[in-house]
């Protein structure tokens, strides 16, 4: 690198230090420079400035920018959370959320992918212990918005399945699914929640279906203020929830996105589909020693619900490819 | 459509004339596919369909099938001493191959530093040195994706002691060195003259003629000591001023309206496109009277 690279780079590393640093450019660089890691007067000697705007405001101006761009987008992306603590602790979780994972991605869309972790050590978990599930299904509900096409698997493939041979079937799941085994019942919470945010846009099933949206980044520019998320600062989420071990499936049909607490019946079902396993060992499974009929009943319930709700691509027989779905998913 | 040949200028290595779009933004999905529209063309960011699947893709893809459209990136870092995203190119390529875009464009500036990404478009210094790099960068990216790309100047609210030329010397001379298009911002002309103490004028002037591949036009606010670039606002009358002055320099030019936070109806911004379509034809009329 030539010496005048260098020296651009070290311009952009300071410049990204000054506009990330939480208390503002004027206290990053008193900080520096008692650190000694920057000359005093560096900074109206790197940067222009003039007697209307100092180079330090003129630097706060994209260090504003830059935090209420990325709030906004983190509250596009985690609005359930954002509504249960209220816009203050949010800033809050926001600011130390970047601090610990700046952005590594060019897409805005993958900010929060840590955020749900980051929570589970976090300072406000302990005031609302159900938060990171929360965020596992605000996030659950990101990934699925733009996951991979598929075609579901239609009732009328299923039913062409050899009869004598169906206990071999092998199903695939759609790639815009998520299971999530939580440690609180947060579904009731975040439609809770969904309600208090009427102007969101509810979806056609009453009771768990939001269409939902990844955060896409602006253009050019967002000013401070009109980035500002606006809305309530108060928490709306219950302080306290219990402790109860849930599983939740979400998923999209069309192009809205849907999610459901299930049973833990259906969720080990959903494990061994995963996991390959065919449909006569499925029953096996979950009949667990009592009858296999009964069982064989249960999970044709829950296989019909799959089928409804659009969450299978594919079915094949081992060894062999069979009973695909039509063509034109009719 | 007013799709056509670019009438008084040698076309070099312009893309066609697409005539007058707006940024294809998520709350105007719908109306946008419901029906016929004033708008010639969409901008679409880059890098929100850079995903696998779902509604973005699928309204790009049925937008495509009705307008031309041009990949408008945010990330690109084109001015950043990180090394190039490979994968972000990659992505980037496939976008192109699948949407067929009139061109793709991105900002003259930074935007990552050590692997981190500010989402904001940070400012260079006009050095030797930054020149160098930039337009190496422009050659790579430009053989990566296999056509040469627009460059957008940017709002600006701090420059660089160190400077050693004015912004749009530095522009001219990307282009210049490394073939690549100008997607010429009036509002952040403006904005940035404003808040740098520049002459508007003497920055069209210095802006090569047959570079220009694009305009944008844009609303911003006055913060009192400053402009900030919010593009939540109608175009600013001297904004429209220095639109028509670039008009007159540089000819026909594809323009595209820009309003990204406090969106209003589509039919609104379809009004502020026929604004700017009026103002174009009306000042390339005269040009033509003046010529004769």
């Amino acid at each position: 690198m030539s010496a005048g690279a260098a020296d651009l780079r070290r311009t952009q590393e300071l410049f990204w230090t000054l506009i990330t640093a939480p208390e503002g450019v004027r206290a990053a660089v008193e900080d520096l420079t008692r650190r000694g890691a920057l000359a005093g007067g560096a900074i109206d000697a790197i940067f222009a400035g003039d007697a209307r705007l100092p180079a330090a405001e003129r630097l706060d101006v994209y260090a504003n920018m830059y935090f209420y761009r990325l709030l906004e987008c983190l509250g596009e992306d985690f609005p359930r959370v954002q509504a249960a603590v209220g816009g203050d602790r949010f800033h809050n979780l926001v600011t130390d959320y970047l601090l610990a994972h700046p952005s590594e991605q060019p897409s805005l869309r993958f900010l929060g992918r840590r955020l749900p972790r980051f929570l589970e050590a976090h300072a406000l978990a302990r005031e609302f212990p159900y938060l990171p599930d929360l965020a596992r299904l605000d996030w659950a509900r990101v990934e699925v918005f733009d996951a991979p096409d598929a075609v579901p698997l239609t009732r009328r493939a299923l039913a062409r399945l050899p009869e004598d041979r169906a206990g071999e079937a092998r199903f695939t799941l759609i790639p815009a699914f998520e299971l999530l085994p939580l440690e609180f019942d947060v579904v009731p919470i975040w439609r809770r929640l969904q309600e208090e945010r009427p102007r969101e846009n509810a979806g056609a099933r009453p009771d768990d279906a939001v269409e939902t949206s990844a955060c896409a980044s602006s253009t050019d520019s967002r000013s401070p203020e009109a980035a500002e998320p606006a809305g309530a600062t108060e928490p709306l989420g219950p302080r306290s929830a219990p402790r109860r071990r849930t599983a939740v499936r979400v998923w999209r049909s069309g192009f809205v996105v849907y999610h459901r607490n299930i049973s833990e019946e259906e969720a080990r079902c959903l494990e061994m589909v995963r996991a390959g396993e065919g449909l006569a060992r499925i029953c096996q499974q979950i009949a667990a020693g009592r009858s296999v009929a009964r069982a064989t009943e249960r999970v044709g319930r829950i296989l019909q619900g799959w089928i409804d709700d659009g969450i299978l691509a594919d079915v094949a027989l081992a060894g062999r490819e069979a009973a695909r779905k039509t063509p034109t998913g009719a | 459509m007013s799709q056509g040949a670019n009438p008084g200028h040698a076309t070099g290595g312009r893309p066609p004339f697409l005539g007058h779009g707006v940024g294809l933004r998520r709350d105007h999905f719908e109306r946008v596919l419901s029906g016929p529209s004033r708008i010639d063309w969409f901008e679409a960011i880059s890098e929100n369909f850079m995903v696998a699947g779902g509604r973005p893709l699928d309204v790009l893809t049925r937008v495509r099938e009705r307008y031309p459209i041009v990949l408008h990136g945010v990330s690109m870092s084109i001015g950043s001493t990180d090394p190039l995203d490979e994968g972000y190119l990659d992505r980037l390529r496939e976008l192109a191959r699948r949407f067929d875009p009139a061109w793709v464009s991105d900002h003259l500036c930074w935007t990552s530093i050590g692997g981190h990404h500010a989402h904001d478009l940070l400012p260079l210094p006009y050095t030797e040195e930054a020149l160098a790099g930039v337009v190496a960068r422009v050659a790579r990216v430009q053989e990566r994706l296999g056509r040469p790309i627009a460059l957008e100047n940017v709002s600006s609210y701090v420059a660089y002691r160190r400077s050693a030329m004015p912004e749009w010397e530095f522009l001219g001379e990307v282009a210049r060195r490394s073939g690549c298009g100008i997607l010429l911002d009036v509002n952040n002309i403006y904005v940035s003259a404003r808040n740098h103490g520049f002459d508007p004028s003497a920055y069209l002037q210095g802006v090569p003629v047959d570079s220009v591949w694009q305009f944008h036009l844009a609303g911003h606010s006055d913060k009192g000591a400053y402009l900030l670039d919010t593009h939540d606002h109608p175009v600013a009358d001297p904004v429209w001023d220095l639109y028509r002055e670039a008009v007159r320099r540089f000819g026909a030019v594809s323009t595209l309206i820009e309003w990204d936070d406090r969106i209003p109806a589509f039919e609104r911004l379809e009004a502020e496109s026929e604004r700017a379509r009026a103002l174009h034809e009306e000042t390339l009329r005269a040009a033509r009277k003046e010529a004769v």
